[in-house]
């Protein structure tokens, strides 16, 4: 009885020991091991370097593609990285900052690092590989539009969307770089193509008239292009505007999947590259950075990529790699059968001078995009009374005031309807706006809901469905937007709500914003089924709140 | 004997100790003049010199022999004129018109000297060069690329296309890409030439700049958006390829460093990049202006003769040692010109004062 005992006497005074040990090592090392974790968020984390140098990058979503050869980066080299995806001109914008919390900056094109970098803070700016943005279609319509073969100018894809004959998908060119690309190429071949787009001609009525009806083409539109990509896969489609990269990526899950594959258009007066900079951040104003060791383990990482070794590895992800030209490309990736050209010289036209760029780009959002109707279902269960819908209220303030939205590119067009509904148990109000002015006299109406009652999503979501199928789809892009903070416990279930979607055959995405203990598997489902995809605002609602934006 | 070497004895070792002594204060005063820290000479340098600053054979002699090191910070040319002075020991501008600035609004500098040259070249591909050559803009001379640079002003004023100069693969106009004028040196000096040329290859000075001022507009408003920074826009050069950089304007040096730096990536480029020469071309002349005895050092210390060969040899800057036979020698650059001989002056001051605020 006795040894027990004093071998548990023992096995406290171990565990004492231990504590205070604990307790010292917490005190000494505790915050700096805190600290670096936090450092270390991020929409990807490769952490194979302990406690060495830790880069943090943000990226263009086309570099997804590259996490493996970044991942044995981070092994072989002891450095850890971190990487968040944003769309390009986010990119742009955070340049802007006096603060910004990276070291890297790895946009889709230099153009936006050029308009962004005022401070001119970044070094070592090289390109790490090139893709031109391009049209991608339906092998046998391709055919039957008669584009395999011959040169195919921006006017020739204008006409067969005018006669009806070609529906797309696009990026918005607010949000992302492919978007933006294929937007400035159109506005060329409306004008004329003149020798540089200036901002008197972005006046013109007829030029107004001729993009609109070009933008109406547009099935569905995307915030980032590596999800557009993944949208395009799920759905059925005739066309979609991306990097060749991405149509060559899209071509081998076709073709794997038995699918009918899509022919690459370079249009001849439209053509614009990607290429892909990667650039060190200097002067970030981060607090307790060592830049030199920064510095250093960004140039390790740089010349890592663009090392023979692994250029020839990027390459095989179907980009083009090396000087200008494409020596000795991979025939089984670069497949002429696809369209795939490494021999054509890939002449491209001028991006206008930045005043024009960003005109041409507010223009796009206020004026020439279809307008959305997008409805808000949202979540004023009692759940959300602690803390829940101040935060909520807090995002709205930054998509629904107008000069908040505009910083982004995010503001509503005159013709644009949003409509919220106010759900617990069941719906208790409904709001609806046209155009922003209206769109922000919403606002205190919304902030004057209170948080009560239950949680009865597909009831609301339902709704929200009818009302959108009675839209004219020809004016309107329409989509719902769920914010909820917690399991449904309406009558309507999923299953009922799934079997309604797929009856009614609409296209029409539901984007679920995750909030508080949302159920994550089921809101996975309801993407996917509406051929949309969850944001996370768990972490920050009011950033999940304008990406969602950016997809409508 | 004996006694004559006994007394002589002391006085050998008096003449030794004191010789001991001469030579321990001897080395004790070099031990100590090379251990006192390097004076750090402050000033602003354009971006296009970083690399020659920081090359570390270069750094090694500033510190060893003129005991200096020097803390730089980037600047545009004509910016860091305008900047205020203090606690800044030189400023290192890359052309003449910034010593013209300095002169006009501050005064006489304390001292001034040029450092090195590099003329101001077009960047381009084989295919393009051949094109030049044959629609009569450009010839090819012992192997050296010349562009006419008055022919190729008069096509870009009047309009031509690519198409127009046999380059039917290439869309849109006939353009040479720069950076921003108004925002970085190359493109500045570049408009400045474009300049003369719209002047009937006369120099402009402040009297002609609004004759030729709509037509200089004209030809850069092609462009659209313009680079801000020469290194980068050589870099897209380099990887975009053909079609989206057909013709570039840029420092002789970039290509000659570039080739010296990236020995590997200049071996896979090699026999499509061509240099071409316009006919005349400007000088982007590197002036150090001292502001205080310290940077007088330094204005110095870089006329070296090693430094001045590290200049030529490793980073491409035409300094006194270059000679005539030693441009094909030293790198591995097909058409380097052994001479720069058609120079024209760029417009005055106050001329290119008028031309970049038309720009902006």
């Amino acid at each position: 009885m006795k040894k027990p005992f004093s071998l548990n006497n023992r096995k406290k005074g171990h565990a004492a020991i231990f504590l205070v040990l604990t307790f010292f090592f917490f005190t000494i090392f505790g915050c700096k091991t805190q600290s670096n974790q936090q450092n270390l968020s991020g929409d990807r984390v490769f952490e194979f370097g302990g406690a060495k140098t830790s880069l943090k990058i943000v990226s263009g979503s086309e570099n997804r593609i590259l996490e493996p050869i970044l991942e044995t980066f981070s092994k072989e080299k002891k450095i850890n990285l971190a990487i968040d995806y944003q769309g390009s001109l986010d990119i742009m914008r955070l340049l802007e900052q006096e603060t910004v919390p990276y070291d890297a900056v790895w946009p889709a094109s230099s153009l936006w690092i050029s308009v962004g970098d005022t401070r001119h803070r970044v070094k070592h700016l090289s390109s790490t590989s090139i893709t031109p943005v391009v049209f991608g279609i339906r092998e046998s319509l391709a055919k039957e539009l008669n584009f395999i073969d011959r040169d195919v100018k921006v006017r020739d894809i204008l006409d067969a969307i005018e006669a009806g004959k070609l529906k797309f998908t696009m990026t918005s060119a607010t949000q992302s770089n492919s978007g933006a690309s294929a937007y400035i190429g159109f506005l060329y071949a409306l004008m004329d193509n003149p020798d540089v787009i200036t901002a008197e001609a972005l006046d013109d009525p007829q030029l107004k008239e001729d993009i609109r009806k070009l933008l109406n083409g547009i099935e569905r539109s995307s915030g980032s292009s590596d999800w557009l990509k993944d949208l395009f896969l799920q759905g059925d489609y005739d066309a979609m505007v991306n990097y060749e990269a991405l149509i060559i990526s899209a071509n081998q899950i076709l073709e794997k999947e038995g699918r009918e594959t899509l022919h690459v258009i370079y249009p001849i007066d439209g053509l614009t590259i990607a290429d892909s900079p990667l650039g060190f951040i200097s002067s970030n104003n981060q607090p307790d950075r060592n830049e030199s060791e920064q510095e250093k383990a960004f140039l390790e990482l740089q010349n890592y990529l663009l090392s023979d070794k692994v250029q020839a590895s990027i390459q095989q992800t179907g980009r083009r790699t090396g000087y200008g030209t494409l020596a000795n490309a991979d025939k089984k990736i670069f497949r002429k059968e696809w369209g795939i050209d490494t021999d054509r010289i890939l002449s491209t036209i001028n991006m206008p001078k930045s005043d024009v760029l960003l005109k041409a780009l507010n223009a796009y959002q206020n004026e020439f995009k279809k307008p959305g109707y997008n409805i808000y279902c949202l979540d004023f269960s009692g759940s959300m009374a602690s803390g829940g819908s101040k935060q909520l209220l807090e995002a709205l303030t930054q998509v629904m005031e107008e000069k908040n939205a505009a910083v982004n590119f995010l503001q509503a067009s005159q013709d644009e309807v949003n409509e919220f509904i106010i759900f617990s148990e069941s719906i208790r109000s409904t709001y609806k706006a046209t155009g922003p002015v209206e769109l922000e006299a919403l606002l205190p109406k919304i902030q004057a809901e209170r948080a009560t009652g239950g949680t009865a999503i597909y009831l609301t979501v339902a709704e929200a469905l009818d009302k959108l199928n009675t839209i004219d789809r020809m004016v309107y892009s329409p989509s719902i937007i769920l914010m909820t903070d917690g399991e449904n416990n309406g009558q309507l279930e999923f299953r009922d709500f799934e079997k309604k979607y797929q009856a009614s055959g609409s296209d029409i995405p539901v984007f679920p914003i995750l909030f508080g203990s949302a159920n994550e598997d089921e809101m996975d489902q309801l993407a996917s089924l509406t051929r949309s995809r969850v944001f996370d605002g768990r972490k920050d609602l009011v950033n999940a709140f304008k990406t969602v934006r950016g997809y409508n | 004997m004996n006694k004559s070497a006994n007394s002589r004895r002391p006085a050998f070792l008096g003449l030794l100790i004191l010789i001991l002594v001469i030579a321990g204060a001897f080395l004790f005063s070099t031990f100590q003049q090379n251990n006192q820290p390097p004076k750090t000479v402050k000033g602003f340098v354009g971006g296009e010199k970083i690399n020659f600053l920081e090359n570390e054979e270069v750094k090694k002699i500033l510190r060893e022999k003129y005991r200096l090191k020097i803390d730089i910070n980037k600047a545009g040319s004509l910016d860091m004129i305008r900047a205020s002075h203090e606690n800044v020991d030189f400023l290192f501008p890359s052309n003449q018109t910034a010593l013209e600035l300095y002169l006009n609004t501050i005064g006489p500098t304390y001292k001034d000297d040029i450092i090195f040259n590099t003329p101001i070249v077009l960047y381009s591909h084989k295919l393009v060069a051949d094109a030049l050559v044959q629609s009569g803009l450009a010839e090819s001379v012992d192997g050296v690329y010349q562009v006419k640079m008055q022919a190729l002003v008069d096509k870009m004023a009047a309009d031509a296309t690519w198409a127009d100069v046999n380059l039917p693969q290439l869309f849109g106009p006939l353009t040479v890409d720069t950076t921003d004028p108004a925002k970085s040196n190359s493109g500045n000096m570049f408009s400045g030439l474009v300049a003369n040329m719209l002047n009937g290859g006369q120099v402009v000075t402040e009297k002609n700049t609004a004759a030729i001022l709509p037509d200089l507009l004209h030809i850069f408003s092609k462009l659209g958006y313009m680079e801000t920074s020469s290194s980068d826009l050589f870099n897209q050069f380099l990887k975009t390829g053909v079609g989206a950089k057909p013709l570039v304007a840029g420092y002789e040096n970039q290509l000659l460093e570039f080739s010296k730096l990236n020995p590997e990536a200049w071996q896979k480029v090699k026999d499509d990049i061509v240099i071409l020469y316009p006919q005349p071309t400007v000088w982007s002349t590197h002036i150090l202006i001292a502001l205080d005895a310290a940077g007088e050092e330094l204005m110095i210390a870089l006329k070296d003769d090693r430094i001045q060969q590290i200049a030529w040899d490793q980073h491409g800057f035409r300094t006194g040692v270059y000679t005539a036979k030693a441009a094909a020698e030293t790198f591995d650059v097909p058409g380097v010109s052994a001479d720069i001989t058609q120079i024209i002056q760029m417009p005055n001051q106050k001329a290119m004062e008028q031309i970049i605020s038309a720009f902006q």
